[in-house]
């Protein structure tokens, strides 16, 4: 089991990132962990990470954002596999429970390894930090 | 004698070749206010089942015995006015038969004035009933085609391809609103009427349909002498050939099927306002489902954190509750706003100046348009009314020139112009601004979904929009979108309104 030690939120839910990181810390969990509130900031970092020494472990990605949602997020990842060296997994964290959403989650398998709805608990941790991977 | 010998044998020449002909021959003779017959041909006991010898003792025999009695007085008044004005006489008659039972005859004859003072009759005739069966037969087919033709509301077209004219018939006549009578005409004066939308299929389906072996259908509008246009089904199949294999000549026929038409279109209006209506129930369950779902999990989120946070971390939290709390009474208050839209379809409706409305928004908005020093143009004639909720279109008219302000280019002074236009009979407002564009390749589905924005731009939450469109679609209308990355946008408002 490979050990998580960065992590993308991807959200633009402000009270959501601030809800977060509470929860790691009365879960104990510490991780270095960068906050976007859309695709695109993500994608901007990825980029200029090019050595690929900060990619994450670990993306927690949500899918209704405003400038680049959470699929076109996942479509400009997808390109950009290739120049970075190290792959991280992908959570899809949503509030949305549309089945056309969580049907297309399946859809991107390669790339994503779950879907949770919102509200996140401490078992919904346990499984994306202990027995991912 | 020679000479007598000579006419006798010349006698029996002729009559020996009379009697070949299959039609009785004969010669009458009207003297003293009585009929005689002189002569007549063997081919008597054909035609009538007597004796020559029978016919010329008692001619009127043929009359009484022979003559059907429905035609017995028509025969002896046409043979009365043939003697008196000493004219050709020319009549069909029936007569019925021992052994052949039911005959048609046609009499045909001259009368001509003797010395005597009577007249002479040389006449003949012939057994027309083969004849006269072939045409009950082609007039009982034409009348059943006719008929079924005119019940069908069908009319025929034969076209002559080599002469370019067309024969209608009078049920083709009528559909373009002629009288009900059959015409020849060139045949520019059919595919003139046809509108001009139509001109390209129907030139194509004939250009198919007109070879050997195929057939020609097409459905198009035909203009009526009113002006109006009607839905026709055109039909046919060449029949004739050059050495080639051009056609020069098709028949076929014409339907009328504009009340089919009319309501397959009307169908067509009834599936697209209930899949527009569709769209926007998804859209809804979608902010349900998401908006409302987003505050309630961060509430839950948020209150199991609580539990175990200490004093410090409870007041941040506290802080956020309230953000929480806010964002609910938002959403809540757009979703209220939507529902009203969707409820209160037959809304009020009042005839409008759009201008006037348009500068009454400009008012309320006069301080972030100097802010931003924005142009606005306006060409938008003086008396143009929209049959419209006054309520939607100052949201509307609202939502488009704050979207215009708010999205402007800080590298160029912002313009916004509002042009009024008549398109298709239909009253369309272009409202353009020269601002930051929307890249509609990849944001053309969501433009009016719920929660969409495509700027990085604070407080930008696509409700607007979304609200926009709803509203403009329950007032029977719709919006259209283009754009260009930094270029500008263009929103066409369609008012559609039922007047």
């Amino acid at each position: 089991m490979k050990k998580i030690n960065s992590l993308y939120v991807i959200d633009d839910d402000r009270i959501y990132h601030f809800l977060l990181k509470n929860l790691f810390k009365q879960n104990g969990i510490t991780v270095k962990t960068n906050f976007f509130s859309n695709g695109q900031e993500a994608i901007e970092a990825l980029k200029q990470d090019e050595a690929g020494d900060n990619a994450p472990d670990l993306i927690l990605l949500d899918i209704n954002m405003p400038i680049m949602n959470g699929w076109q997020f996942l479509e400009e990842y997808a390109k950009l596999q290739d120049r970075i060296p190290k792959t991280s997994m992908v959570y899809m964290i949503s509030s949305s429970n549309d089945v056309v959403d969580i049907n297309k989650a399946k859809g991107y398998k390669s790339l994503v390894k779950d879907y949770f709805l919102k509200p996140i608990c401490k078992e919904d941790l346990d499984k994306i930090f202990i027995s991912g991977n | 004698m020679p000479h007598n010998q000579e006419a006798e044998s010349a006698n029996a020449f002729y009559k020996k070749l009379i009697d070949e002909v299959p039609d009785l021959i004969f010669k009458a003779e009207y003297t003293n206010g009585k009929y005689s017959v002189v002569f007549c041909s063997e081919s008597v006991r054909d035609i009538y089942e007597v004796t020559p010898e029978e016919f010329i003792a008692d001619p009127d025999y043929i009359i009484t015995h022979r003559i059907l009695p429905l035609d017995r007085a028509m025969f002896a008044k046409k043979l009365e006015v043939s003697r008196i004005r000493l004219k050709r006489y020319d009549h069909e008659y029936r007569v019925k038969l021992p052994q052949k039972g039911l005959r048609w005859l046609r009499i045909t004859g001259k009368p001509e004035q003797i010395e005597t003072g009577g007249v002479a009759f040389y006449t003949r005739v012939s057994d027309i009933t083969d004849l006269k069966l072939q045409e009950q037969k082609l007039q009982v087919s034409e009348e059943r085609y006719k008929f079924a033709l005119e019940a069908a509301s069908e009319g025929l077209w034969d076209w002559d391809i080599t002469k370019r004219t067309v024969y209608f018939s009078g049920q083709a006549m009528k559909i373009i609103g002629r009288e009900n009578k059959d015409a020849t005409v060139p045949q520019s004066f059919w595919s003139s009427r046809v509108h001009p939308d139509d001109v390209k299929a129907r030139d194509e389906a004939k250009r198919k349909g007109l070879r050997r072996g195929s057939s020609y259908e097409s459905i198009y509008r035909i203009r009526t002498d009113e002006g109006k246009y009607r839905w026709l089904l055109s039909r046919g199949r060449a029949v004739e050939f050059d050495k080639n294999g051009k056609a020069t000549r098709a028949i076929g026929m014409h339907k009328d099927i504009t009340q089919l038409k009319e309501k397959e279109i009307q169908l067509g209006n009834t599936i697209t306002i209930i899949g527009n209506q569709n769209t926007r129930l998804s859209n809804f369950a979608h902010i349900v489902s998401h908006n409302l779902r987003s505050h309630a999990s961060n509430l839950k989120m948020l209150l199991d954190l609580f539990k175990n946070a200490d004093n410090e971390e409870r007041e941040e939290m506290l802080s956020h509750l309230e953000g929480i709390s806010d964002g609910l009474t938002i959403t809540i208050s757009h979703l209220k706003e939507l529902v009203e839209i969707q409820t209160e379809v037959k809304t009020v409706k009042e005839h409008l100046n759009l201008r006037h409305y348009l500068k009454n928004i400009l008012t309320i908005l006069h301080h972030e348009i100097t802010k931003h020093s924005v142009t606005i143009e306006i060409n938008i004639p003086l008396d143009v009314t929209v049959n419209y909720n006054a309520a939607y279109l100052e949201s509307i008219l609202l939502n488009f020139t704050t979207n215009a302000i708010k999205y402007s280019s800080s590298e160029r002074k912002p313009v916004i112009s509002y042009d009024f236009e008549i398109e298709d009979g239909k009253k369309v407002l272009f409202i353009s601004d020269n601002g930051l564009g929307i890249d509609l390749r990849k944001h053309k589905n969501s433009l009016f979904g719920m929660y969409k924005t495509f700027h990085k731009n604070q407080n930008s939450r696509g409700i607007g929009l979304f609200i926009t469109k709803n509203q403009i679609e329950a007032m029977g209308g719709k919006v259209e979108v283009t754009s260009e990355v930094n270029k500008g946008t263009i929103f066409k408002i369609y008012f559609n309104e039922e007047d």
